[in-house]
């Protein structure tokens, strides 16, 4: 169990600055997802702690010692790659024994616990994994292999680069959950990179929020969806609708209406909720006291399996509201509760 | 600290290994006295530089670089035709056709061309102009057949698709979509045939020598006849247009393209 | 297709289809007509020379092609294994060099080079290396052939065997380095056995190559037996005209540069399946 700290990390590819002095503690035996959308600098950190790519500035530190000039080869991380990296033309057991082959561990030794790994990832089926090459496996199977492979060595830290991306929906719900299981079970330190807002809510302990090279926000899973703190977060999780508007003392005005608002920003201000908090009701039904209602035109909805999504016409642009229940058009109330509504000063 | 100096010692090894073999060729051509074992020459100057401009180098390199030239012109206007045909249309026997462009670089060529040779003087073209050009068009020809299909063959069918669509014929689409796309692929491998026909030995040996000599049999003539400070003239000669290329195409050199290079 | 296309395509694939079939199919196909024939007869005496005369010859250039290949694979495996996980463009430019730098001035170069009177003694005799009455000559022998070939071929090899391991996914050298693999462990056990299969084309390229060479023992060659079989074919035909034995020579080249490229795919493509 190993603590990772990255202190001020810069990174220059040509022009263009990857990570502009993130600071992080990753706690030890905790699972940390980095969530950011493409070109975030999620995976040029991910990298930089495994070593693959040399920083410009800053420091990486495991327990305290720094590990910035290490190469990657005696850093003790290991690593399971998007498209899983597992060498071709060797064999199953050959993948998963190459890091043990290299640290001169016996023949039995390395028998023994990669035997015991595979049966941690439940990849059964002893005489087949000395024979067969990965090509013969299919995606969630290479994957397990994969991360066999790089617990068996006992590495200090797991580091998984978008591990899922390559895989089947439904492959991808059911190794999500192993993945937690088996990190908790090993009590290893994580470090999980993802662009999958879902995944990265489900899987980890701690949640960062990256965005154009900055760490924008750090917390648990429920603090990163229930209370972004920037108007970027609030719009990267979940689905949600972005407006403009206008704050005062006690009043938001949300294209053109005007509704009860206890925040401190005045001024132009960006109003985002989600479409899952949007209640739907009749205009004339009575309004209830400390809710934020909006009136709108209902114009289109889509059945999408697990729920309707609406379109709803608000001033000049369209809200999203999701229901389980269809509805017709015409005028329609959207209503929220206050707290659902994050309001944002111009930054 | 330390790979930055390996690093710098391994390029200076590399330039040792490359250049030194060449550097001597360099030095004989401004030596006017080079006695053994002296490193370096007791006199330095152009005199044989003005001797073999006066003389018969000259007339090899300007055959040479005619011979060159013909054949680049005459191997361009007959295999991009055939280039794109082999890439785009399902003509029959194309394997067969593919496979006589590629079996003349699996054989050794030189018994190949001994018989080439009497070929070429029963029909009264041995020792002369014309039969070095279609000596050196064999190994052009078979060189540039496959990578100019390749070239073509990298632009993307989809373009051609939609002109056609649009009611152009084959033949404009051809000429309006796909040679301008193959332009740079078609340039490079035309300078290269142009160094390939510049840089031959073989077959002007046998077809042309004594008659019709090019810079390479020139160059070999005089090396074997002890005239060191000539033949590395020539030597050096020889040597510009290729780095020049070298240099220019840097970008565009494809392994397949090189590896004819091979042979050469 | 339509007819006018298919003449069209007939017309436009007979230039070049014409030449090579006369100048190269031809003359290839004569000389297994003229090796078997003698004096105007049918005969296999021509084969029955080529035995009694040249035999140690062929013997001697497959060693110097075996010798020159073995050199060439076994320098571009390890330093375009070095060039491909620590970039040096410098050092890849430069070897492209000797691809642009035909034989004959190869030949000549080594030939200055290593004669006994060569530079290179003159640079080894500063040192006091070299006995001034009788310097060693390596040009005029197998190793100055050698050193050509592998000189110029080098070039060739370096561009193909890091084509081949740039074709590598970086992932996979990743991990290995991630798992604790040095340059040299990740060359032996990701890169090399993964381009198995371009680095035996390449090899049986060049090895074809290297059997025919015919300018660089022309310029280096000591003009006494033994000499390369190219050269051999050469004098008979401008010495003798003796054009039976020499095209007998010229099959058994053909033969030989078959076989052994042949022999060498296919072991190699057989390991792989």
């Amino acid at each position: 169990m190993v603590q990772v700290q990255v202190e001020n990390v810069r990174k220059t590819y040509g022009k263009v600055e990857a990570l502009k002095g993130a600071s992080l503690t990753f706690a030890s035996g905790a699972m940390t997802a980095i969530l950011g959308p493409s070109g975030c600098g999620k995976t040029t950190l991910l990298r930089s702690i495994a070593g693959f790519i040399g920083i410009d500035e800053g420091r990486i530190l495991f327990d305290h010692e720094e590990v910035t000039e290490l190469p990657p080869q005696r850093r003790g991380t290991a690593m399971v790659f998007q498209n899983y990296a597992l060498w071709p033309h060797m064999t199953i057991f050959e993948n998963v024994a190459y890091g043990l082959r290299l640290q001169k561990v016996p023949a039995a030794e390395i028998r023994r616990r990669v035997l015991k790994v595979l049966a941690l990832v439940e990849i059964a089926n002893l005489t087949d994994v000395e024979t067969r090459k990965p090509a013969a496996l299919s995606g969630g199977q290479q994957q397990r292999v994969a991360l066999a492979r790089a617990l068996v060595v006992a590495p200090k830290v797991l580091l998984m680069d978008e591990p899922l991306s390559n895989l089947d929906a439904k492959v991808r719900q059911r190794l999500r959950a192993e993945l937690r299981r088996l990190q908790k079970q090993v009590g290893i330190t994580a470090i999980y990179v993802t662009h999958d807002q879902e995944e990265a809510l489900a899987l980890a302990d701690t949640v960062v929020l990256m965005d154009q090279g900055r760490i924008v926000q750090e917390g648990t899973p429920q603090e990163i969806y229930l209370k972004p703190t920037t108007a970027f977060a609030a719009e990267f999780l979940g689905v949600s609708n972005q407006l403009e508007g206008e704050a005062a003392a006690g009043t938001l005005c949300i294209a053109g209406q005007p509704v009860p608002y206890a925040g401190q920003v005045r001024g132009k201000a960006t109003v985002i909720f989600r479409a899952s908090d949007i209640q739907m009701e009749d205009p004339s039904a009575s309004l209830r006291p400390g809710t934020v209602a909006l009136q709108g035109v209902l114009e289109e909805s889509l059945f999408l399996g697990a729920h309707y999504r609406h379109y709803i016409r608000l001033g000049d642009g369209v809200v999203m509201a999701d229901s389980p229940e269809p509805r017709a058009t015409g005028p329609v109330r959207m209503v929220l509760t206050a707290d659902k509504v994050q309001v944002y000063g111009e930054q | 600290m330390i790979r930055r100096t390996l690093r710098m010692s391994g390029t200076l090894l590399t330039m040792l290994v490359i250049f030194g073999p060449l550097s001597s060729l360099v030095i004989w051509s401004v030596a006017e006295k080079w006695y053994w074992p002296h490193l370096f020459p007791q006199q330095l100057g152009f005199f044989y530089w003005a001797k073999v401009l006066q003389g018969d180098m000259l007339r090899a390199l300007r055959d040479g670089f005619l011979i060159a030239i013909v054949v680049t012109v005459l191997t361009l206007l007959i295999t991009v035709p055939l280039a794109y045909v082999l890439a785009r249309l399902p003509i029959p026997f194309k394997p067969v056709i593919l496979m006589v462009f590629l079996l003349p670089q699996a054989f050794p060529q030189l018994p190949v061309f001994v018989n080439s040779t009497t070929l070429l003087y029963r029909v009264n073209l041995g020792g002369k102009f014309w039969g070095v050009v279609l000596i050196h068009m064999v190994g052009a020809l078979v060189f540039a057949v496959w990578t100019m299909t390749a070239v073509f063959k990298s632009v993307p069918e989809t373009l051609e698709e939609a002109a056609i669509n649009l009611g152009a014929s084959r033949f404009k689409s051809f000429y309006s979509v796909s040679l301008p796309l193959a332009t740079p692929g078609i340039i490079a491998s035309t300078l290269l045939v142009f160094l390939y026909s510049l840089d031959e030995f073989t077959g002007t040996l046998l077809v042309g020598s004594p008659f019709v000599l090019t810079l390479p049999v020139y160059m070999y003539r005089t090396s074997v006849g002890y005239e060191l400070q000539v033949a590395s003239i020539s030597a050096l000669l020889l040597m510009v247009p290729g780095v020049v290329l070298l240099v220019l195409l840097e970008r565009y050199m494809k392994s397949e393209y090189l590896s004819m290079f091979g042979r050469i | 297709m339509r007819l006018s296309l298919r003449l069209a395509c007939l017309v436009i694939a007979l230039p070049p289809l014409a030449i090579v079939v006369w100048l190269f199919f031809l003359p290839f196909l004569s000389s297994a007509h003229l090796s078997l024939i003698r004096e105007d007869q049918w005969s296999l005496r021509n084969y029955y020379l080529v035995w009694r005369l040249y035999k140690f010859d062929i013997l001697y250039t497959l060693w110097i092609a075996f010798f020159s290949l073995a050199a060439v694979l076994g320098i571009a495996v390890f330093l375009c294994g070095y060039l491909r996980v620590h970039v040096n463009r410098p050092v890849e430019f430069l070897f492209k060099i000797p691809l642009f730098i035909p034989f004959v001035v190869v030949g000549h170069a080594m030939r200055v080079l290593l004669a006994p009177k060569g530079t290179l003694n003159a640079v080894l005799s500063q040192v006091g290396l070299i006995n001034m009455s009788d310097p060693p000559s390596i040009a005029f022998g197998w190793i100055g052939i050698a050193v050509s070939l592998i000189w110029k071929n080098l070039a060739l090899a370096v561009l193909l065997v890091l084509g081949a391991y740039r074709s590598v996914d970086e992932t996979f050298l990743e991990a290995a380095r991630n798992f604790g693999a040095s340059t040299f462990r990740q060359i032996k056990d990701i890169l090399l056995p993964m381009s198995r299969a371009s680095l035996a084309v390449a090899g049986a390229f060049m090895f074809t190559s290297m059997l025919a060479s015919f300018s660089v023992p022309l310029m280096i060659g000591s003009g006494e037996p033994p000499q390369m079989v190219m050269i051999d074919v050469f004098y008979r035909i401008n010495y003798q005209m003796d054009y039976g034995t020499a095209n007998a020579l010229g099959v058994v080249s053909y033969l030989l540069a078959m076989g052994v490229a042949g022999y060498y795919l296919k072991t190699i493509t057989q390991k792989e399946a």
